[in-house]
């Protein structure tokens, strides 16, 4: 995992968290983990496909992502209904194309997935190969914890328009 | 989800299976789902941007896992270790990358995301708005089943799949 990956999550993360919840935030301790991710309450996956290859996993306890949700609908609510767990994948997708966007700009392009919305503790997660960097965030309603499964990819970014040039996977 | 974005994984699935598993794959019931998914012991989720874009996930138990790995790699796997996962997590990879193959063939190109391997049973896995296809594999050796959350990308969208939002300026 590159380090000059991550300074574009911890920006679009601040700058997204603070647009949309209105919370202060600091940045907790990095730490890079080899060994695989146990579950807390609420994940998001998105993936990049680019020149960035790989994952990044959102995690939350259910009493923050309520907490985020509800400032986010600024709406008073006591459980992630539905739409309030859209509103957290909305919040990581907003997070990482904010990412992808100052990525790119650092010469890296890449295309995010959509996010896949996961609930449940204590499942293992493995990104294989590839190690985390594992960033957290607090803020005054609790963490958000942002891992990072990226490395330098060498896939032309395939667009929506038609435009196509893929470099696959060799298989 | 357009159906015609199932056949490829299909296709792809079974003779994956056959050529590195030497394995027979009868192909059950298709289903669609609105709602989320319960995950089996093991969970391989890749996900596709380009033309079609979306999730894939592949569930299996331990036991399909274990006995599929073994047969990959042709020793026997009693444990679900980092080789094991490793294993199961690529059979997942080799699969979506034949079936991006056969949808490029059709018209349709994707890029592939690495794989994610979630191992715990009983977590709620939503793909949110896109409804998902799930089409069970049955082998001798137990079932896979592949669950597609997939969508023809709007053209023109793909640079804008995020809601731009306003950013304070962080200079002031």
């Amino acid at each position: 995992m590159n380090v000059k990956f991550l300074n574009p999550f911890v920006e679009a993360a601040f700058q997204v968290l603070q647009a949309e919840t209105r919370l202060s935030i600091s940045r907790g301790e990095l730490n890079l983990d080899k060994d695989p991710y146990t579950t807390d309450d609420i994940t998001v996956i998105i993936s990049l496909v680019g020149q960035v290859m790989g994952n990044v996993i959102y995690s939350f306890n259910n009493q923050t992502a309520i907490a985020l949700a509800g400032r986010m609908m600024e709406e008073d609510i006591n459980s992630l209904s539905a739409l309030a767990q859209s509103s957290i994948a909305e919040l990581t997708n907003v997070i990482t194309g904010r990412a992808s966007v100052l990525l790119s700009q650092a010469g890296f392009e890449c295309v995010i997935s959509p996010p896949t919305f996961l609930m449940g503790k204590g499942a293992v997660i493995s990104t294989l190969d590839y190690a985390r960097l594992v960033v957290p965030l607090n803020t005054d309603v609790g963490s958000l914890i942002i891992h990072l499964a990226l490395r330098e990819g060498n896939q032309k970014v395939v667009s929506a328009g038609g435009v196509v040039a893929a470099n696959r996977f060799t298989i | 989800m357009n159906v015609k974005f199932l056949n490829p994984f299909v296709e792809a699935a079974s003779e994956v299976l056959e050529t590195e598993c030497s394995i027979k794959v009868m192909r059950g019931n298709l289903t669609l789902h609105k709602s989320a998914m319960t995950t089996d012991d093991v969970t391989v989720l890749i996900n596709l941007v380009g033309q079609v874009q979306g999730v894939v996930l592949y569930g299996l138990s331990d036991k399909t896992g274990l006995a599929l790995v073994s047969r990959v790699m042709g020793q026997e796997f009693t444990e679900f270790d980092n080789l094991a996962q490793s294993g199961v997590a690529e059979l997942g990879n080799v699969i979506s990358g034949q079936a991006t193959v056969r949808l490029s063939r059709a018209g349709y190109s994707a890029n592939i995301s690495p794989p994610t391997l979630i191992h715990g049973r009983g977590v709620t896995i939503s793909t949110l708005d896109f409804a998902r296809v799930v089409v069970p594999l049955t082998t001798e050796v137990g079932d896979v089943t592949v669950h597609l959350a997939l969508r023809e990308a709007i053209p023109g969208t793909q640079d804008a799949h995020f809601v731009p939002i306003m950013v304070p300026d962080q200079s002031t």
